[in-house]
Formats: C-alpha cells, structure tokens, sequence
C-alpha cells in the first residue's frame, strides 16, 4: 500500500528585474537551463524546453559529487507541462518528479509577476502530492528556495 | 488580469465494494458519465477519453441556460486500485477558469473501501471554481455509492 501525502506553500520574493526579464529567463531554454538545470554536483543528461501552454519541459540529471546529499549516479528526472502561459505576469505548470525512475511526487504550480519598485514581486504557490519516500514539501519549499536564488544571482549576472 | 486563488479540499467517503470495483467505475469512462454528472439536467459528454498514464480525457458539462465547461485531464499516475492522480484544466465558455491537481486514494477497509479525494486547485476566477469544485464531486461522490447499490 503506498502513503501519499499533500500540501503547499507559497514563496514570495522580491527581484531588482522587471517582469520582462524574468519572464525571459523561464521562456528561453538557453537562459532556463542556466539557473534552474546547472548546479554544482550535478551532470545535466538532457534537458528540453518547449514553452507553450500544453508545451513540456523534461531534464534528466545525475549525482556527480559536489556537496550533494544523495549516493553518486542517483539520476533524477523532472517532467513538466505548462498549463497557462501569460507573457510577463503568469506561468501555470503541472510537473513530476522521479528518483531512478520512480515517480515520487507530482506538483502544480504557479508564478506570478508584479511590476514593483523598479523590480518585481515574485510569488510561486506550489500544491503537491507526495509519495512514498518521498522528500516531502519542507524539502521542495527549500528547493525552490535555492532555484529563485539562482535566478536571483543569473540575472544579476546577466544584467 | 484576474487574481489567482489557491485552495486545497478534502473528500472523504467509504463504500461498500471493493477497491478493485471503486477503481474500475474511475477507470470506465461510461460508468464515470453516469456518477459524474452532479445534478439533474447536466450531463457529461466525453469528446476524448484514455484511462493510462500519460493518456488524456476532454470532457463536457452540459447545463441548459449555461455555458458549457470542459475540463481536459491529463492522467500522470495511475496504480490499479490503489490510486490516481491527473491534472485538470476547465474551461468556461471558452475561458480558462483554472488548473487543479487531483488525486484520488483508495484503502481497503472489512468489507468496503475508503476513498479520500484531494483537490488542490489554482483557480482564475477567484473562488468561483472553489464552489464548483465543492457542488460537482460532492455530488459526484455521492453518486458513486449508486454504482455499488445491488
């Protein structure tokens, strides 16, 4: 018999980037790659992007050292569809997750976008289901957390 | 822009069948358009149905005097009588009114089965959809223990 449990949490931040440029940065694949597949530790096995509503994004991605918590060559793969896409203010999407080919969770997600002092609120709301050994939704939140810093630090960096 | 609303709610029933008979009336889509339909009047009419992972379902809701909705599911887990889980996509005369994450768990129980429905929903027209969700598998819901009445 499997456990599944769910929850959400939402992630409100602040960028020194207007709503273009970060919406640019989860629209091109080159740019998304960057902060969002990239990462110390990591050797990215393939990685897609075809952003459209209906359109998917897929990555595959192995252990290769670093300060990674997981044993070498633990391959994770990540399976994503945009629902609703509206240039600069939102990004719909519905993705899972599995770990050496199991699927341990499944999320619906959405981004927001607000012009605000010369920058951007930013506010990601993720509702998830997880399964068995699943790392949970304290561990995604935390996740999600270093991606927007990520980003944080791509664009500042691409400025 | 409309303002995006996020809510999570929580059905719960018990039936007297077995998981294997609560799975398959999710899993055949002519028994779904019988409990599905949440009141006399409305009916669902199926335009694609592909019960597998990864396969998906258009379906109708047909209310006189209302705008159809049409709600496209994406199957993205499926163990045989124990769960499935899909996303969902409605919309409402044309309009996109949200995008929900539905799972459905079955536990065996003596002599019935319990069934525990999470909707997690991000809904476009504030809490619109919140209320449809709640009257439509409500009543669905309640529908299904019809399925298991002889």
């Amino acid at each position: 018999m499997t456990t599944t449990t769910h929850g959400s949490f939402i992630i409100e931040r602040r960028y020194n980037a207007s709503p273009e440029r970060i919406f640019a940065a989860w629209a091109d694949p080159k740019a998304k790659r960057a902060w969002f597949a990239e990462g110390e530790g990591w050797d990215i096995r393939s990685y897609e992007l075809d952003f459209r509503e209906r359109g998917t994004e897929t990555s595959t991605f192995r252990v290769a050292g670093g300060n990674n918590p997981f044993p070498p060559n633990t391959t994770f793969s990540n399976d994503t569809v945009f629902n609703e896409i509206i240039a600069n203010e939102r990004i719909v999407f519905t993705y899972s997750m599995a770990r050496d080919g199991m699927r341990f969770s499944i999320s619906l997600a959405t981004v927001e976008l607000h012009a605000a002092d010369k920058g951007t609120r930013f506010i990601l709301t993720e509702h998830g289901a997880f399964f068995d050994g699943a790392d949970g939704v304290k561990m995604r939140e935390q996740g999600w957390q270093e991606l927007l810093g990520k980003l944080d630090e791509y664009l500042a960096k691409a400025n | 822009m409309t303002k995006l609303a996020h809510t999570t709610i929580v059905m719960e029933r018990t039936y007297n069948a077995s998981a294997a008979r609560v799975f398959a009336a999710w899993a055949d889509v002519e028994a779904r358009k019988r409990w599905s339909a949440p009141a006399d009047g409305i009916r669902i009419e199926y335009e694609e149905a592909d019960f597998r992972e990864g396969g998906r379902d258009v379906s109708r809701c047909i209310e006189p005097g209302n705008a159809d909705y049409v709600a496209t599911v994406t199957y993205i887990d499926i163990r045989k009588d124990e769960r499935i889980v899909f996303a969902e996509d409605v919309t409402h005369g044309g309009k996109r009114v949200s995008a929900a994450l539905i799972s459905m768990a079955l536990t065996p129980q003596v002599s019935a089965t319990h069934l525990a429905l999470t909707l997690q929903i991000a809904s476009f027209d504030e809490a619109g959809m919140e209320q449809g969700y709640q009257f439509g598998w409500n009543a669905a819901l309640d529908n299904l223990a019809k399925e298991f009445a002889q």
